[in-house]
């Protein structure tokens, strides 16, 4: 289909330094002795070559909407991953959702040296959630998108923006993202691909912030935004929608990277009479309002070439007297063809979900030998409190085991289904932020554990029948939380057995996400506003620091930066980097 | 004038109650019960995350103090309206009825029955408050700090709670004033209130008023206790007249005096 509304827009970004600084340039001829790959040498002697000449990076003589050969980033760098460690050019560092750098310069025995090396301050605040981006970083430069239709260029040596891009709120903005956020852009080309509140999605000119193109995907007055970070793959930019308490349709888009056109659209909550369509009434507009959001970024395996997508709530979230069946294809992960769009597989980890259980997380792609046999799956540690491991080729389910101490159900029957123990007559259940949520978990393949933060919490669900207003929450119900009831922890997982190799508590629910690196740490944070790290191994806590907010959302990224691995974390209103001290050996 | 957006049609033919003018006057819809259920899920949309599906705060304050603590129907609704600045409340562009619906189902999960408090002598009350109490509790912004300010506890408590709270007070002990032992390395062991915790770290105040932090990792250990800190206060400790009278005295209190502030 073709998309409408694309319109040029030059108003956003603020420019803040026209002058490119000395370092940047350093970084290149830095990039050339350690880590440039010969194909690229060709493009990274005429960025030298004009650098002499004037800064080429900030200047946007024309803006050319056309992708230039050999120009910034291609679909093959983004394939692969973290091989060049002076970047991090995709949501989770590589399009596996593993979260795991291959960088070592920091390790158990010396990250307790760790100091800052810049706060950057974005100066807006967000009501009642985090900082939940990851930056991109190409070239010194980290890209990071914020709260309120935010974006920036900083320099990753000084935490100095290079712009700002900011697109007006609209006054009549339905919050349909249940909170201003952004978790990050997508790149690709010279171009960042940003989502936006007002769900739209917008390709910016990386060096000057300026919009190239612009379009809607759908209507936010009635609930639609838009939060993820898109996921770049080989000519199309892939994103979803947020909304899903909202009386919305989620979906997943594919648009040209170039034109903005779309190319294609997966509804992730069928039209009548489709495939899925049996597992609502047939008489109603339960399809057209059935939520099913796809509000974070998904993985993809280039060689099945299938996308794995997570899908939210039913709608209404709590109210579900209207809407009987398992209500496919909400909180599920669905297997889509990146060609086509079409659906290969699915599976629904909550079937009639009437607690907000999203299954948004991160699917955590990975190579297993399990029983003799290497399987292709892909892992996911659910809202609703279970661990499950599924074949990515056919969507079997390999294990399903709780990670958390939920009585909600223990098990997963041999129909896939989850055997309920307590609907909630039998005592509190997890709140509807789960047993955990988007913040994005790690998987370390050599130790075949997988780390996530769990939420351990006691929730009541009062349903009420909501008013179905466009524009309006239509969660349908109040919930009770009892605070006295409820720590977070995290934890690793063994992937092979779902068992529980260590935790370490926190005194409150988490909503801080993880990262690992193969010199065998994990790095972490927690609700009170420190970022730690801890030995992958045991879960010994070997290093912490107070950032002065919650970490919510957000989980680290790393890079080499002038032969200095940098970690950087969101929080708050801040972006905080951290290296070992310059006379470190 | 009233822009008609559909959410006030909407809202028009939901509530019974005419349309306010402007945002001075007071209430339109206090006892409406739609409007109050309709202000609860629109507060279970907005404000459940900070403050709570009960308004008794998460991350946000507990709200249903707000009208004990002396706040007014017009003061919710413009804080509401414009946010706090400097804080992560926003300020919210929702129509002003929507708005008043909010502040409506707020004040009615907030309202305290009646102190209905007919017998002892606010007198003798105040003379055991000043010789069992002060040591921990103030008034008006004098006595202890270590237990919670008593200065309109009356309005914010049933009778049947301070009851409770005074002879059993570890059966529901707030936040802010959980008794803790943190034993130092050398083996002092010190009582305190825990006002804050992370992780890694605690921060209380002693019971010599000391505000104090903790690295966990130097301590010997944190031991939280079971028991308040406040005695209980049995009949053989307080008479049942003498309970009568002390909260005779504390269904007096209305808050610190104005003119000293």
């Amino acid at each position: 289909m073709i998309c409408c509304n694309i319109s040029a827009h030059y108003a956003g970004p603020i420019p803040i330094a026209f002058e490119i600084p000395i370092a940047v340039g350093g970084g290149y001829v830095m990039l050339l002795r350690k880590f440039a790959l010969l194909r690229r040498l060709a493009a990274v002697i005429a960025l030298l070559a004009s650098s002499t000449l004037g800064p080429p990076q900030l200047v946007a003589q024309n803006v050319d909407t056309s992708i230039a050969p050999d120009a910034g980033v291609t679909y093959e760098d983004i394939l692969q991953g973290l091989d060049d460690p002076t970047r991090w050019l995709t949501f989770s560092g590589d399009y596996s959702g593993q979260r795991h750098s291959p960088l070592s310069q920091i390790t158990p025995e010396n990250v307790h040296r760790l100091v800052p090396q810049f706060t950057f301050q974005t100066g807006t605040t967000t009501r009642g959630r985090g900082f939940e981006t990851t930056p991109l970083v190409l070239d010194g430069v980290l890209y990071v998108t914020g709260s309120n239709n935010f974006a920036w260029a900083i320099d990753a040596r000084t935490g100095r923006p290079f712009w700002e891009y900011r697109r007006d709120l609209p006054d009549d903005l339905t919050y349909g993202a249940s909170a201003p956020v952004n978790r990050g852009f997508g790149m690709l080309g010279d171009r960042l691909f940003m989502v936006t509140l007002d769900a739209h999605l917008l390709a910016l000119d990386r060096t000057t912030g300026s919009v190239l193109w612009e379009i809607e995907l759908a209507d936010y007055h009635v609930g639609y935004a838009a939060t993820l970070a898109p996921l770049v793959i080989d000519g199309k930019v892939i994103v979803g929608n947020s909304g899903g308490e909202y009386p919305t349709r989620g979906f997943i888009d594919a648009y040209d990277p170039e034109t903005g056109e779309r190319i294609w659209r997966f509804y992730t909550i069928p039209g009548p009479g489709e495939p899925g369509s049996e597992t609502w009434p047939q008489d109603g507009d339960n399809l057209a309002r059935g939520g099913g959001a796809t509000w974070m970024t998904g993985s993809y395996d280039p060689d099945l070439n299938l996308l794995y997508w997570g899908t939210g709530n039913p709608n209404p979230d709590y109210y579900d007297e209207d809407r009987e069946g398992a209500n496919l294809y909400s909180n599920s992960i669905v297997a889509i063809d990146a060609d086509t769009g079409t659906l290969r597989w699915h599976y629904q980890f909550t079937p009639h979900d009437t607690h907000d259980w999203d299954a948004n997380q991160i699917p955590v792609l990975a190579d297993l030998m399990i029983e003799s046999e290497l399987r292709s799956v892909v892992m996911m540690a659910n809202r609703n409190g279970f661990f499950y491991v599924l074949d990515r080729t056919t969507g079997e389910l390999l294990l399903g085991k709780p990670f958390t101490d939920t009585t909600w159900a223990r098990e997963i029957g041999p129909d896939g289904r989850p055997i309920i123990l307590n609907d909630g007559s039998k005592g509190c259940l997890p709140e509807p932020w789960g047993g955990t949520n988007f913040m994005p978990p790690s998987f370390d393949p050599a130790l075949g554990m997988f780390f996530v933060t769990a939420r351990e919490s006691c929730a009541t669900f009062v349903p009420q029948e909501p008013e179905l207003i466009l524009g309006q929450n239509t969660s349908g119900g109040v919930i009770w939380i009892d605070r006295d009831q409820g720590y977070g922890a995290l934890r690793a997982i063994d992937v092979l057995t779902g068992e529980r190799m260590w935790e370490f508590r926190y005194p409150s629910p988490t909503m801080a996400g993880v990262m690992t690196t193969v010199s065998g740490l994990v790095f972490a944070g927690d609700h009170e506003g420190n970022f730690m790290a801890f030995d992958a191994r045991t879960g010994e806590n070997l290093w912490h620091y107070q950032t002065g907010s919650r970490i919510w959302g957000a989980a680290a990224m790393t890079h080499m930066l002038d032969d200095r691995q940098h970690v950087l974390i969101p929080s708050g209103t801040t972006l905080v980097a951290f290296a070992l001290p310059e006379d470190s050996p | 004038m009233v822009r008609l957006t559909s959410t006030r049609v909407f809202l028009i033919l939901l509530f019974s109650a005419p349309l306010p003018t402007n945002a001075q006057t007071g209430n339109p819809y206090e006892t409406d019960p739609r409007a109050i259920r309709a202000g609860g899920a629109l507060f279970g949309a907005r404000c459940a995350q900070c403050h709570g599906g009960d308004a008794k705060g998460i991350t946000g304050p507990d709200l249903t103090l707000l009208w004990a603590s002396g706040a007014s129907d017009d003061r919710v609704f413009q804080t509401i309206q414009t946010g706090v600045s400097g804080s992560i409340m926003p300020s919210s562009a929702a129509p002003d009825l929507e708005i008043w619906a909010m502040v409506a189902y707020v004040k009615s999960i907030s309202t305290v029955p009646e102190f209905d408090n007919d017998r002892g002598d606010a007198g003798r009350g105040e003379e055991i408050f000043s010789t069992t109490c002060t040591r921990c509790h103030s008034v008006n912004g004098a006595g202890g700090r270590l237990g919670p300010d008593l200065s309109r506890i009356a309005t914010i408590r049933s009778r049947d709670m301070l009851i409770r709270s005074i002879r059993d007070p570890s059966a529901s002990m707030a936040v802010g004033y959980r008794p803790v032992t943190v034993v130092t390395r050398d083996g002092e062991r010190v009582r305190a209130v825990t006002k804050g915790e992370d992780a890694f770290s605690i921060q209380i105040l002693d019971m010599r008023g000391r505000l104090q932090g903790y690295v966990k990792a130097d301590v010997r250990e944190v031991i939280r206790e079971e028991r308040s800190l406040m005695r209980q206060f049995g009949p053989d400790r307080l008479s049942d007249e003498e309970l009568d009278d002390l909260l005779q005295y504390l269904s007096t209190l209305r808050g610190a005096d104005s003119d000293r502030l």
